[in-house]
């Protein structure tokens, strides 16, 4: 029991320190010339990619200080896309046990239509409140690319991390869900 | 064990819904400050990053100069192409050195002779590039220098030759520099030798639009675009870059700076030049003599 609350702990951290180095990467002064690809939002996708195996790994709290963070770390407006994300992680982590038994290509679909949804809305409300609005052909393609990166977040940390869903003798040993 | 612990969710489900909605609604709060008091929140920002950011450099440093390492590994392939190519550019410099220094020497003699007074407040202040702005959309810097060493939002950034943008955001330690190309950037330009305005747009890409411009036939491909200076924020006479044809013939700038590499930039000083309030001594109509004090009565 103690094992387990430790290693919950521990994957808490590791979420915070994935998010963060995905930050760092982000703000490497690599490239200063604009017209570069758009890089798919990896924050994004590994919150939805923990949220639906172990949601108790990623608490709503921590997704929200990491978007925030990354809200103003990244020059986006602060805030907003950090509800969008909260909501949609809380979507789709009551549905997640829904999602236990339709194949990954239904969870993937269904990731990505809630990953669009969020930056559909992201763009109108910033529209609707008349903020200043870069191209749509970029932000097209960020969403292309993010929804593309899903499977390789989830083969990442479920190879690397072990971030599985709990079979069922996980849950009988441990017997507790958060 | 299953009923307990479903005992246990219809307790916990509405409590987190609840906490949901608390952070939902204070995130959407923040959104709406910021809408609302924007310099503020990006005040808050600034210093959220000169928090966060120096406390990174330790790792970005190497991780960065590792990077440009391999990069550079490809152009060491072709070394001695690169050698023979920048021997024939020096000695091309050198003629054109020997004629800078005449021209310098010329127009110091020129200077004196009119007995013109250049801006002496016109210094600068290096500054480390440290992060880029971290997404495609937003194109700016992060510099190590800030309110510790005296910049001010607005001042002009630029590189060893060109304008590379503007400060924007400053924190204790940190300053944000918006560059040319960021969509949110204009400067006033004035190019050369026509002598037309101009105002120099930045879209995320790397050449930038000219707008507003009145006369385009006076102006050609390879013009000089420089700081015009309208509106005193920055100082006129900064070298922006080329005038070029896109292929649909619509004008675009060339920039001068090496924006695919921006390591160190300098921040000019610069204080607006203060405005002129009051005609004057000899254009104005003359007042009514001002009662003199009998003590200065009695020295005259």
């Amino acid at each position: 029991m103690d094992k387990a609350a430790s290693h919950l702990w521990l994957m808490r951290g590791l979420y915070l320190f994935l998010a963060l180095s995905v930050m760092f990467f982000h703000l490497l002064p690599l490239n200063t010339q604009p017209g570069r690809w758009p890089f798919p939002d990896v924050l994004i996708v590994l919150t939805f990619a923990w949220v639906l195996r172990r949601p108790e790994f990623v608490p709503t709290l921590s997704i929200a200080v990491v978007m925030l963070v990354a809200d103003l770390l990244l020059q986006r407006p602060p805030g907003l896309m950090a509800a969008l994300v909260v909501v949609g992680a809380a979507y789709l982590r009551a549905s997640a046990p829904g999602m236990r038994d339709i194949g990954f290509v239904s969870e993937w679909t269904s990731v990505g239509v809630v990953i669009a949804v969020i930056f559909a809305l992201n763009r109108f409300v910033l529209s609707v409140l008349s903020v200043g609005l870069s191209g749509f052909g970029p932000v097209l393609v960020q969403v292309v690319l993010t929804i593309a990166a899903y499977p390789l977040v989830v083969g990442f940390s479920s190879a690397l991390l072990g971030v599985r869903r709990p079979s069922a003798a996980d849950v009988a040993t441990v017997g507790v869900r958060s | 064990m299953a009923k307990d612990r479903a005992q246990r969710d219809d307790y916990t489900t509405p409590l987190r819904r609840l906490f949901m909605g608390i952070v939902v609604l204070c995130l959407l709060g923040i959104f709406i400050v910021w809408r609302i008091d924007s310099p503020r929140v990006e005040k808050f920002r600034a210093q959220v990053v000169d928090s966060v950011v120096p406390s990174m450099e330790w790792a970005m440093v190497p991780v960065t100069a590792a990077v440009n390492l391999v990069r550079d590994f490809q152009s060491y392939q072709r070394l001695s192409e690169q050698n023979q190519e920048l021997r024939s550019e020096l000695r091309r410099m050198r003629a054109w050195k020997e004629a800078a220094l005449q021209l310098e020497q010329e127009n110091a003699r020129l200077l004196d002779l009119n007995n013109v007074r250049l801006d002496p407040r016109l210094t600068y202040i290096t500054g480390v590039v440290m992060a880029d702005s971290g997404s495609p959309f937003r194109q700016s810097v992060l510099l190590n220098v800030g309110e510790r060493d005296g910049i001010v939002d607005g001042w002009a950034a630029m590189d060893g030759i060109g304008l590379v943008g503007r400060i924007s955001g400053v924190g204790p330690d940190t300053a944000r520099a918006i560059l040319l190309t960021d969509a949110s950037s204009a400067i006033p330009a004035t190019i050369q030798p026509s002598g037309q305005t101009a105002l120099i747009t930045g879209d995320n890409t790397p050449a930038l639009a000219v707008d507003f411009l009145e006369n385009r036939e006076l102006v050609r491909p390879g013009d000089r675009v420089v700081t015009s200076g309208d509106g005193g924020v920055f100082p006129a006479g900064l070298l922006i870059g080329q005038i070029a044809a896109d292929p649909g013939g619509r004008l675009r700038v060339r920039l001068s700076a090496d924006f695919e590499r921006l390591e160190f930039l300098r921040v000019l000083r610069f204080h607006s030049p203060s405005p002129i309030v009051d005609p004057g001594g000899i254009v104005g109509p003359s007042r009514p003599e001002a009662f003199l004090p009998p003590k200065e009565a009695a020295d005259g």
